[in-house]
């Protein structure tokens, strides 16, 4: 696959270079529809992700978005250490589609682990080709040639601006990044930047207001305003509309109509708001399925009353014939992303050239999908990637981009397209509902026997929001990996059976922070909780004891969050109770929490939090910190506040008046002890996320007595 | 119509009076500070200063601050060492920031609350902050960098 080095060296600064283009990214479609890049990265990816500016600093043309969790910060970091010119030399350019090679989504917490060894790597590399310049403009040996902020140092004393080694265009190649020798993410290996204390990438934009950041900040001459008309009800068509009302406003541009896709435009946000209160709708067909629908539909209970799932994870047999010690039916419903930032697009489509910024998980997907919708050649569309408000898994698919484009092709001007908080809960993918069956058995010695789980979920991977029901119904022979994250339980089981069956729904579902593992960690750790008492052990103490061979990691962070909170000295009351639960986020990170929480009447509060987290090697310990907390407090709305139902064919809930979220004041302190014991770095955006909603219930299980089967906690139940 | 925005004497265009105060502020002048998120007053992102009080500028209309002073986050620490406010300051030594995008909200509620003649007590505090929404986490650093400016504000900083 070629791409287009002059485009790059331009944006860059050397527009002046004259490099000739070779081809661009892109090229013929084949035909099929467009599906999400899945390629590892490579080295020859990574050659385009670092460069030396003509000013001498470094830059990274970032294949990861920036939505909060600090890779922004992280990545500066490691180039920062491995090049030697100084983190605020280092700087940071989101996701481009003409400045990057095709990448993956950011998801899945795999920036570090699978992105950041090769941007170390791509980094020694330029390092390695400066210091050659340097070494012979001053001629010695290329061994006595170090970076020290803005110049090459020499050991005689000599330097050499690094503006000056970068008048000429240095440029990697995927020989020169596989031959180098990386050294800022090994262990052993001593480090200035990596693991202390670094302001943090934009901070002082973002608390001022300084400069541009997100999408809704992006500013074009003659821009206009577009909004699209929506369904009544999910699924619905548009059967007919009238804006003659509104072509009476000043500054109303007017409806388009492409098919099913109807849209207005205003030369104000406010023109549009007026407008669309006007404009008048018919619409026919779409679903009437209200909660009742969707509860059937993921019931484990209904068509299996006696086991068998349509993919097993886990194929033990569990014979019935022996009571169980445990047998639970859990309960998770659909939850809604609400990243603050509700997503906005700007489109220009300009001879034949379309651009658009967005705040993207995935500007690749993002670039494809719209050159198939508008039949352009991917190279003729760039995708300018923003900061996001909050992705959270949200923002991985083609939506408001299209609506955008489609617009701006309609009306020949740019066009800004921004999603009312309404459209955000109405027309997104949310967190698929899910019900579990777990049954279990303990041998006399108090170990795990039998273990049998079941569930059934609305998808995850396999979205509905980006297929459509024939590619989804393809996929019901692989199991989809998002609903099965995490429901393997890390504990030494005898006879093991785990299965899942995916089910589509009448209302859009997809990753949800944590995927499969926020809920199926939940019901593994309710259901171990439930053991443990059974047992009549300790809670932490069960899960020590039974903790597989494998889970030696795991179980150094239970040891660690025991000795953080005294969990043995603790002081349960009537009113105050103590949970603990753990979990691992994609055999790769591992986190074990305790919760302490506070009955106030029959409502339960959350007074302290504490966190022994294990994600290799930290990077930025600040910014993993961060991402903690943000997982405990994720962990208090799932197990107190967040349910988002269907009600007559639509989401029930239209703003945050209706769907709660956690407050300021379900927040409690937290207290986080950061694992780091020569483990190569792997992930921490949503690793926490899967222990906290169980120890936060299993707390509420140890005042009350009743194990918490229901997600949020219902007080009014028990 | 005249406003006074940041310091500045500055007309709205009588087109925009019914428009709400957000929509002006950002595609009419230009700012970023004030945010949409929710629309109807309920997440706080959009909180901006009229006459020294938060306020949420979605439901405002333009016509609203006729005559009034409107400071947003870009206006916060104008006067100010290194043009920061306290509590901005607070802000970057605890680095609040995750995603950023309620931070505006946050910001201008606490420095209208630590502002006021006398300052809101810490309970007055946390129960207005408990209507800022943020979805990344960053309750408890926004509480400690508040603790901070607190400090700075009667320091005189």
């Amino acid at each position: 696959m070629g791409w287009s080095r002059r485009r790059v060296l331009a944006a860059l600064g050397w527009s002046a270079a004259g490099i000739v283009a070779v081809a661009a990214w892109g090229g013929a479609r084949a035909g099929l529809p467009p599906l999400p890049h899945r390629r590892p990265p490579t080295t020859a990816d990574a050659a385009f992700w670092a460069s030396l500016r003509p000013d001498g600093t470094v830059e990274i043309a970032s294949p990861r978005a920036e939505m909060g969790q600090g890779i922004a910060t992280a990545l500066r970091r490691i180039a920062a250490e491995e090049t030697g010119v100084g983190f605020a030399r280092v700087s940071f350019v989101h996701p481009r589609t003409d400045r990057m090679p095709p990448s993956r989504a950011t998801v899945g917490s795999d920036s570090i682990a699978d992105f950041a060894p090769l941007l170390a790597k791509a980094c020694a590399a330029l390092a390695l080709a400066a210091r050659r310049r340097a070494a012979a403009a001053l001629g010695v040996p290329v061994g006595e040639i170090r970076i020290l902020g803005d110049a090459a140092l020499a050991e005689d004393g000599r330097a050499v601006p690094l503006a000056d080694l970068a008048r000429a265009p240095l440029v990697l190649d995927a020989e020169a990044v596989d031959g180098a020798t990386a050294r800022s993410l090994d262990p052993t290996s001593a480090r200035s930047v990596i693991g202390t204390a670094q302001e943090p990438d934009g901070i002082r934009a973002l608390i001022t207001g300084a400069r541009p950041l997100f999408a809704d900040d992006v500013r074009l001459a003659h821009m206009v305003f577009g909004a699209v008309l929506r369904p009544p009800r999910l699924g619905a068509r548009l059967e007919w509309v009238d804006d003659g009302a509104a072509r009476d406003l000043a500054g109303y541009i007017g409806l388009r109509r492409d098919g099913a896709f109807a849209g207005i435009l205003a030369r104000t946000q406010g023109t549009l708001e007026r407008a669309l209160a006007l404009v008048e709708t018919r619409w026919s067909g779409g679903t009437r399925a209200s909660q009742p629908e969707i509860d059937a539909a993921v019931d484990i209970d209904r068509d299996h009353p006696d086991g068998g799932s349509e993919h097993g994870l886990r194929d033990d047999p569990v014979d019935d014939e022996a009571p169980f010690d445990v047998a639970l039916r859990l309960e998770v419903p659909m939850a809604a992303h609400a990243a603050m930032e509700p997503r906005s697009a700007v489109a220009r489509l300009l001879d034949g050239r379309l651009e658009v910024w967005t705040g993207s998980q995935d500007v690749t997907f993002v670039r494809r999908v719209l050159a198939d919708a508008l039949d352009l050649d991917e190279a003729r569309v760039v995708v300018h990637g923003q900061r996001l408000g909050g992705g959270f898994g949200g923002r991985t698919i083609c939506t408001v981009e299209l609506e955008a484009a489609r617009l701006a092709r309609a009306s020949g001007l740019p066009v800004k397209v921004r999603w009312s908080r309404e459209d955000e809960f109405g027309h997104a993918f949310h967190r698929p509902p899910s019900t579990h069956r777990i049954e279990a058995r303990l041998t006399p010695e108090g170990r795990i026997a039998a273990w049998r789980h079941r569930f059934r979920s609305g998808h995850v991977v396999f979205t509905s929001a980006a297929m459509g029901p024939l590619l989804q119904r393809a996929t019901s022979f692989v199991a989809d990996p998002g609903v099965a994250r995490g429901a393997v339980p890390p504990y030494a089981i005898g006879a093991l059976h785990v299965g899942f069956e995916d089910v589509r729904l009448p209302v859009d579902t997809g990753p949800w922070r944590g995927l499969g593992a926020a809920p199926n960690v939940w019901a593994v750790e309710t259901a171990i909780d439930a053991l443990a008492r059974a047992a009549g052990q300790d809670t932490l103490a069960f899960r020590l004891a039974n903790l597989g061979p494998d889970a030696a990691r795991l179980a150094r962070c239970l040891a660690r969050v025991a000795t953080l909170s005294r969990w043995s000295e603790r002081r349960a009351t009537p009113e105050l109770g103590y949970g603990v639960a753990c979990g691992v986020y994609k055999e790769k990170s591992f986190a074990a929490v305790v919760a302490e929480v506070r009955l106030e009447g029959v409502r339960p509060r959350v007074t302290h939090l504490w966190c022994a987290h294990d994600c290799g090697l930290v990077i930025d310990p600040d910014g993993v910190r961060a991402q903690i907390e943000g997982n405990l407090v994720w962990g208090i709305g799932t197990a107190l506040h967040e349910r988002l139902e269907l009600a007559d064919g639509r989401v029930a809930a239209g703003n945050f008046t209706d769907y709660a979220i956690a407050r300021s004041t379900d927040v409690p302190s937290m207290t986080i002890d950061l694992v780091d014991e020569g483990d190569p770095p792997s992930g921490a955006g949503e690793t926490a996320i899967v222990a906290a909603p169980a120890a936060i219930t299993n707390a509420i299980a140890a005042i009350t007595g009743r194990t918490v089967t229901r997600l949020p906690h219902d007080p009014s139940r028990g | 119509m005249e406003f006074e925005i940041n310091g500045a004497r500055a007309s709205i265009p009588e087109a925009m009076r019914e428009d709400r105060l957000l929509w002006v502020l950002r595609d009419a002048f230009g700012l970023r500070g004030p945010r949409y998120g929710c629309g109807v007053g309920a997440c706080g992102a959009c909180t901006v200063h009229v006459d020294g009080r938060a306020e949420r500028s979605c439901l405002l209309t333009a016509g609203d601050v006729a005559a009034r002073r409107v400071v947003t986050l870009e206006g916060l620490g104008a006067g100010r060492t290194d043009g920061l406010h306290p509590v901005q300051r607070a802000w970057i030594e605890e680095r609040v920031p995750q995603c950023g995008y309620c931070q505006n909200g946050q910001i201008m509620t606490a420095a209208a609350l630590l502002g006021a003649a006398p300052p809101a007590d810490s309970e007055e505090v946390a129960a207005t902050l408990d209507t800022v929404l943020c979805r990344c986490g960053t309750h408890d650093r926004i509480r400690r960098a508040i603790a901070r400016a607190r400090v700075l504000v009667r320091e005189g900083a």
